[in-house]
């Protein structure tokens, strides 16, 4: 990505420089387009020599750097380039780039805006921002980019399906649906059959939703990004499998991309017998290529507490804490731990804090009440389960722990009662095995 | 009448002791107590057993076929060595065979290899067998066999000659349908052996689902859950050779389940036996011995029924016993796979919080039938076994986590709790196996307990202890004569090395098998055990000091040590 950008932005700036220096400089833009970064960094480091600050090959060079993986020395190289020149839009561009490879958003979207500055009209720069604003989640932002973008010219089927993709989140469905209905006018676009589906979706529409990601299936192609959100759109409909291989084929096309181990993870979580070592295996491959992840930390600190692998999980949780210091599941599932391991003032405390950054936590006043009942202390186990059944009336671990309490209070009449609920709720087919798994977070769509 | 009521007899006993030495002796290391111990296998060409389980698996796949069967270590002939007894399949209203098959009595050589004596004995059977159940139930010195079986049940009588005599109907122990475990106690500590029989679901030829997965061609072993449940049986011991059924007014009939494994032991500490029993997709049963005769269920409010989430799992086999050494007993089941297993800590009050430390994950993808709590390192506290085998022979065609054959496992307890020490016991242990019953007991009677393992549709698997007897130990013989005959409910306390033990004398336990009555108490690299104080079920405790150790020793009930009279 880096060297395409070079080429084109590169080479137009520096065109009306010294003949020997364009031919030279656009001699080692072709090396480094062959991948002959030994020879291309040689021709620049000669270049540099005679004239170190031409902010050209200073870009250059930073995007030698980059290909060799040395990432700190590009983003120097290119920081040069930009003092020297403030002016190259390339170089601004290879430092988004940049930033963007190192998983620094904000600086990314600064650069974006400073090439935008410059070159309002700069298609790819608007792309790029508009799509990491929605990736961020940033929409309000996003949709302002491209409504005063739209303003000016029309917009292209990437920007209508970014568009479409930040009024979905938003949930503006009416203007998602204009943006995606005005890509199918031009064309059978995978994106906007995607997209579709999820207004279909959003409005309950199912079988509308289903027909639209089958007719996006046969546009897939070797898309990963397309593979992704086909695979979202599919976990939201339930179409686990679906979503299971088509996220595998975007992982073989694209094995670095850590968010679709993410998501893979997740998807194997809600498989009606979820296979608990597949998800382990893939929110581990996540947390390989993005060490820090939250995310990950906790889904797979959760998948081990499952196992009953407690001290691993236990590390884990506690790593996604160290990242997202108010998760109500970190707390709630640390206490769930503890509360297996006898630790069960611990257990208390941990509960009570999830309970405090999310009041409405039914399993967390569930795993609470179950505590006290473990203590023997049964009125404060009944306040507490009776608290998690009136948020979740579908909690068969409310009921049981209640049938328990009732059973020990000696009212076996209620204790049946409560083990009765259970019963119509699993024939019923609204029992949820994984409770743990209410407030864990959805797979991004 | 409860032993807290009872007259309390204390016996000091002056010992005198003719015993055998032990091999133990010779290989054991002073003050190793964490020496290696491993199982090795006894190939059929050196324990001369050439004996298969017959499955009588066939395309419909009936039931029946994939949850036996068990297995024994008993003395049949009281030569003072165990014997093996193992279990076969055989004729039913689904399965005819096509040769004749048997049962199998194998009487002990004393020299690590056995003899098949069962067209002698009489054991052959003739019926589609599950568990066996050994005591002597008529209190006259010789032990005696209960099977279960698909179909009605058999009592064999020890003629006490070598032969035995099928007396079901005449003492009055006849069942209908289907059967699993039997477990011989004295629930009313009237000094005579009662019987409990554990009853699968309402199932025959003409109840035959065939069981067919949408993505399979095969018919699959139907998951229990579609049969209905059945009343498990009481029957009471009359002394008089007869015993009555009590299954309905004692309540164990109130509650239909879809029994297998069962164990009889003390969880409330009151002096009467209770029972636990495992049930298949359906909440397991705690019988509380409330006195007169009479049990109540109480697996939901204690805890012990259901999952966390309320769920019923596939309880399989299960056995008891204080792990913690807080005087208390606590209960242990194993499930299906994806279910994981459950160590229930006893709290004292009669609930339970399921505590399974490392075995939890070690057994998530496993499915549990013979399992058993007990010393095999010698060290004092109770280590478990567990025999594993997922019931459905199709099972990879659905998963490839789930195999049809499973390892085993052995835990020790490490005092916090147990640890996983599968891999370090022996290359039995990289192996799999279609696990069901499983039997301890010292058949080299080297004062380490061996194991007996009888798998589904394949030859038995006999597994020597090597190196449990390094650590000094105490064999104990308990002979009644004022409480049952198995001492069922006696508790044993010894200190030794400067720890305290004690162990409750269970029944039952495992899966559809039954273990060497006598009991190995662990001494660890302690030298001397003083005092050995047994509290009999009958409330009489005898204290007996200087025993010698490494060797075993007879103890009569009120009379202090009594001749063995055989040597190795």
């Amino acid at each position: 990505m880096i060297a395409c950008a070079v080429l084109t932005l590169t080479l137009h700036s520096t065109s009306a420089q010294g003949d020997t220096y364009t031919k030279r400089l656009e001699r080692a833009a072709t090396l480094i387009v062959e991948n002959r970064l030994d020879e291309a960094e040689k021709q620049l480091v000669s270049l540099l020599r005679v004239a170190p600050n031409r902010a050209a090959a200073l870009d250059l060079l930073g995007t030698v750097r980059a290909k060799q993986g040395r990432l700190d020395e590009a983003g120097t190289l290119f920081k040069r380039a930009i003092r020297a020149d403030n002016q190259l839009i390339g170089a601004h561009l290879n430092l988004a780039y940049l930033y963007l490879l190192k998983g620094m958003p904000e600086k990314t979207a600064l650069e974006l805006k400073e090439v935008l500055r410059l070159d309002p009209d700069n298609a790819d720069a608007s792309y790029k921002l508009a799509w990491l604003l929605l990736s961020q989640a940033r929409l309000d932002e996003c949709i302002s980019l491209i409504e005063k973008l739209q303003q000016s010219r029309p917009l292209t089927v990437p920007m209508l399906i970014v568009l479409g993709d930040a009024h979905v989140k938003k949930g503006n469905i009416d203007q998602a649906e204009k943006a995606y209905l005005a890509i199918s006018e031009q064309s059978q676009n995978a994106d906007a059959l995607l997209g579709m589906a999820r207004v279909s979706q959003s409005r309950r529409n199912l079988n509308a939703a289903l027909e639209y990601l089958q007719r996006a299936k046969e546009f897939l192609a070797d898309s990963p990004d397309r593979l992704y959100k086909f695979a979202a759109a599919a976990f939201g409909l339930n179409l686990n499998d679906d979503a299971i291989w088509a996220l595998r084929r975007a992982i073989k096309i694209r094995p670095d991309e850590p968010s679709y181990y993410l998501v893979l993870g997740i998807v194997q979580l809600a498989l009606k017998n979820p296979d608990l070592q597949d998800a382990e295996e893939s929110f581990r491959e996540c947390l390989k290529r993005q060490p820090g992840n939250a995310q990950a930390r906790l889904h797979l600190g959760y998948v081990l507490l499952k196992q009953k692998k407690y001290p691993d999980a236990q590390v884990w949780l506690e790593k996604s804490i160290q990242k997202q210091t108010r998760s109500p599941e970190a707390f709630y599932y640390l206490g769930l731990i503890a509360q297996e391991q006898n630790e069960n003032e611990k257990a208390i405390e941990l509960f009570q804090k999830a309970i405090q950054l999310e009041p409405a936590f039914a399993y967390a006043h569930i795993a609470l009440g179950a505590v006290h009942l473990k203590l023997k202390n049964y009125t404060r186990a009944q306040q507490e389960l009776e608290i998690g059944v009136k948020i979740n009336p579908q909690s068969s671990k409310a009921h049981y722990n209640l049938a328990i309490l009732y059973a020990r209070l000696k009212d076996p009449q209620r204790a049946q009662e409560e083990m009765r609920i259970i019963e119509k709720l699993k024939s019923e087919g609204k029992t949820q095995e994984n409770e743990v798994d209410t407030l864990a977070p959805a797979a991004p769509r | 009448m409860t032993v807290k009521n009872k007259l309390i007899l204390l016996s000091l006993i002056s010992l005198l002791v003719v015993g055998f030495p032990s091999k133990s002796n010779t290989q054991r290391t002073s003050g190793s107590t964490k020496a290696v111990v491993t199982f090795e296998e006894v190939p059929g060409k050196v324990s001369g057993i050439g004996w298969v389980h017959n499955n009588a698996h066939s395309p419909e796949r009936f039931l029946p076929e994939t949850v036996g069967a068990g297995c024994a270590f008993l003395d049949f002939d009281n030569d003072g060595w165990m014997d093996i007894f193992l279990v076969n399949s055989g004729p039913s209203d689904f399965y005819s065979p096509t040769t004749s098959l048997k049962n199998a009595l194998y009487r002990n050589n004393h020299n690590g290899s056995f003899t098949d004596v069962t067209d002698q004995a009489g054991l052959a059977g003739g019926r589609f067998g599950m568990g066996v159940a050994v005591a002597d139930y008529d209190g006259d010195g010789w032990q005696d066999l209960y099977l279960t079986n698909y179909g009605p049940n058999v009592l064999y009588r020890n003629n006490g000659n070598g032969t035995f005599t099928e007396v079901t109907d005449k003492v009055g122990v006849a069942t209908q349908g289907w059967s699993t475990c039997a477990v011989w106690f004295d629930y009313d500590n009237d000094g005579k052996l009662d019987l409990f029989v554990s009853s699968f679901v309402y199932f025959d030829k003409s109840q035959h689902l065939l069981c067919v997965d949408k993505t399979m061609t095969q018919n699959y072993y139907c998951i229990p859950r579609i049969f209905k449940p059945r009343p498990s049986y009481l029957f009471h011991n009359n002394g008089n050779g007869s015993f009555t059924d009590v299954s309905k007014e004692s309540g164990i009939a109130a509650s239909p389940g879809k029994s297998f494994g069962a164990v009889a032991t003390d969880v409330n500490n009151d002096g009467l036996l209770d029972l636990f029993v495992a049930n298949d997709t359906v909440p397991n049963f705690l019988f509380i011995n409330k006195g007169g005769g009479k049990f109540e269920e109480i697996g939901l409010e204690a805890a012990v029924a259901y999952s966390e989430t309320g769920k019923p799992r596939s309880g399989m086999g299960v056995d008891a016993t204080d792990y913690d050494g807080d005087g208390w007993q606590d209960l242990f089941v194993a499930n299906i796979d994806q279910e994981f297993f459950s160590l229930y800590r006893n709290q004292r009050d009669l609930t339970f919080t399921d505590e399974p430390g490392e075995i939890g994950p070690a057994t998530q993808l496993l499915s549990g039938w013979g399992l058993k709590f007990f010393d095999y390192d010698d060290d004092g506290d109770p280590d478990l076994l567990l025999v594993n085998g997922h019931p459905d022979d199709l099972v990879e065609m659905k998963t490839s986590r789930v195999k049809y054959k499973e390892p085993l496992l052995l835990f020790e307890n490490s005092g916090a709790g147990f640890k996983n020490v599968s891999a370090q016991s022996g290359k039995v242990f990289a192996k799999q196996f279609s696990g069901r019953g499983m039997a301890v007991g010292d058949f080299d009677n080297d004062g380490d307990l061996d194991v007996l393992i009888s798998n589904n549709g394949e030859a038995p698997l006999l597994l020597r202890n090597e190196g449990g007897n390094r650590n000094n130990w105490l064999g104990l013989q308990l002979v009644a004569t004022k409480s049952n005959p198995a001492a069922v409910g006696a508790l044993i306390t010894w200190q030794a090395g400067g720890v305290k033990r004690s162990r409750l004398k269970t029944a039952g336990g495992s899966y559809l098998a039954s273990h060497d009555p006598r009991e190995i108490l662990g001494l660890g690299s302690g030298t001397t055990v003083d005092p050995v104080q047994i509290r009999w079920p009958s409330g009489r405790i005898d204290k007996l000091t200087n025993l010698p150790i490494n060797r075993y020793t007879r103890v009569v009930e009120g009379q202090g040590i009594a001749n063995l009279t055989t040597t190795k």
